[in-house]
């Protein structure tokens, strides 16, 4: 499955597939244009879809954080994977990125 | 084809020598996945040769080199190249560029490998630097970190790209109680947590042993023995015994072969 984010509902931005090095510039320009665009003032990222992933998924959740920051709204993270949790973790990203 | 998913790099019947010298003759060896595997051995024995065969960048005279399914020695150039992105080296002196900052040596294989935009280079780089402890350290020249701490920016750099294999040499040696003992929780945490495989080539015993999963034993152009540190330390194997318990003399003798000491020393009849 290749790499995509997308909105769903209003709001909801769903990130899929396998998220390495190669596809990481597209996703996060993608992001940039979805989140700019949106008229939701809150935004959820879904990455339930997301089949594996490098530092890279961490770094698009960090570039969304910034841009939703940068529009005045707020942005949660829904469903990571334990992989990504677990990159996170000794990353010492789980608080800024608010995970369980 | 590799037969067993288990084993992240199988080195089936690889010679190797160099000149006239053997340095492995006919060897096999099997890394499992995802485990700390040490590779132990006296001074000379090969242990960085094993390393470099694994990371391609020797072929072996004869024999196969399978990682993650892959037969290096077959493989073209441009395949070895995008191979290559799923290790991580730690080189024995670190192998830092002196003239760029921590930074900079950090975010080096993501310009080289990858076209990131330098915004999320930032934020691998800075996970990568948080993650060796040594984030605030990113704007210091390799000159101005301690031995200790350019070991760890080389391991961030090392994990840059978060490859699936990570190959350590010696990285104990020169390095004071404190800073080794960072290493080995490092090194564990990488393994356990991110599940990367870690092959480890050291003749630092107590570290090594503490720190991995499963043990080879080489010298002799041959794998002496293979098994868990506890399994190794209770090996009936005199050359195994000689080398896990540090004895000087031994199979390994302690003298280099000299003709008649007497007669060196008060000439012949």
């Amino acid at each position: 499955m290749a790499a995509s984010i997308r909105e769903g509902r209003p709001g909801e931005l769903l990130l899929e597939g396998v998220l390495d090095h190669a596809c990481g510039s597209a996703l996060r320009a993608r992001g940039h244009e979805l989140i700019a665009g949106s008229q939701a003032s809150t935004l959820l990222v879904d990455c339930s879809a997301v089949q594996r992933s490098t530092s890279v998924g961490l770094s698009l959740l960090l570039c969304f954080l910034r841009d939703a920051k940068a529009a005045g709204k707020s942005l949660r993270v829904r469903a990571l994977s334990d992989e990504l949790r677990q990159l996170a973790g000794v990353s010492g990203l789980s608080e800024i990125l608010e995970l369980d | 084809m590799s037969a067993d998913d288990t084993y992240a790099v199988e080195l089936k019947e690889v010679t190797f020598t160099r000149g006239s010298r053997t340095i492995f003759d006919s060897v096999d060896i099997r890394i499992p996945r995802g485990k700390v595997t040490g590779v132990m051995g006296p001074s000379g024995c090969g242990k960085t040769t094993l390393l470099r065969l694994i990371a391609a960048q020797l072929k072996p005279d004869s024999g196969q080199v399978w990682v993650n399914g892959r037969n290096l020695p077959e493989l073209s150039r441009a395949d070895l190249f995008d191979m290559r992105k799923q290790f991580g080296v730690l080189f024995q002196s670190g192998a830092l560029f002196t003239d760029l900052d921590v930074f900079e040596n950090v975010a080096f294989p993501l310009r080289v490998h990858t076209k990131l935009p330098d915004e999320m280079i930032r934020d691998i780089v800075l996970m990568k630097l948080e993650a060796v402890g040594l984030r605030g350290a990113l704007e210091l020249a390799p000159d101005e970190l301690s031995g200790g701490m350019k070991r760890r920016v080389a391991l961030a750099r090392a994990i840059a790209l978060d490859p699936q294999i990570l190959l350590y040499d010696e990285p104990f040696v020169g390095q004071d109680p404190i800073a080794m003992g960072v290493l080995v929780r490092l090194i564990r945490l990488l393994s356990d947590t991110l599940g990367i495989t870690s092959i480890l080539v050291s003749h630092d015993l107590a570290e090594t042993a503490s720190i991995a999963d499963y043990l080879y034993v080489v010298g002799d152009s041959q794998v002496l023995g293979q098994g868990t540190p506890a399994e190794l330390m209770n090996s009936e194997n005199p050359r195994i015994r000689q080398f896990m318990q540090g004895i000087p003399d031994g199979p390994v003798p302690f003298h280099y072969p000299a003709p008649d000491y007497r007669t060196d020393l008060l000439g012949g009849d």
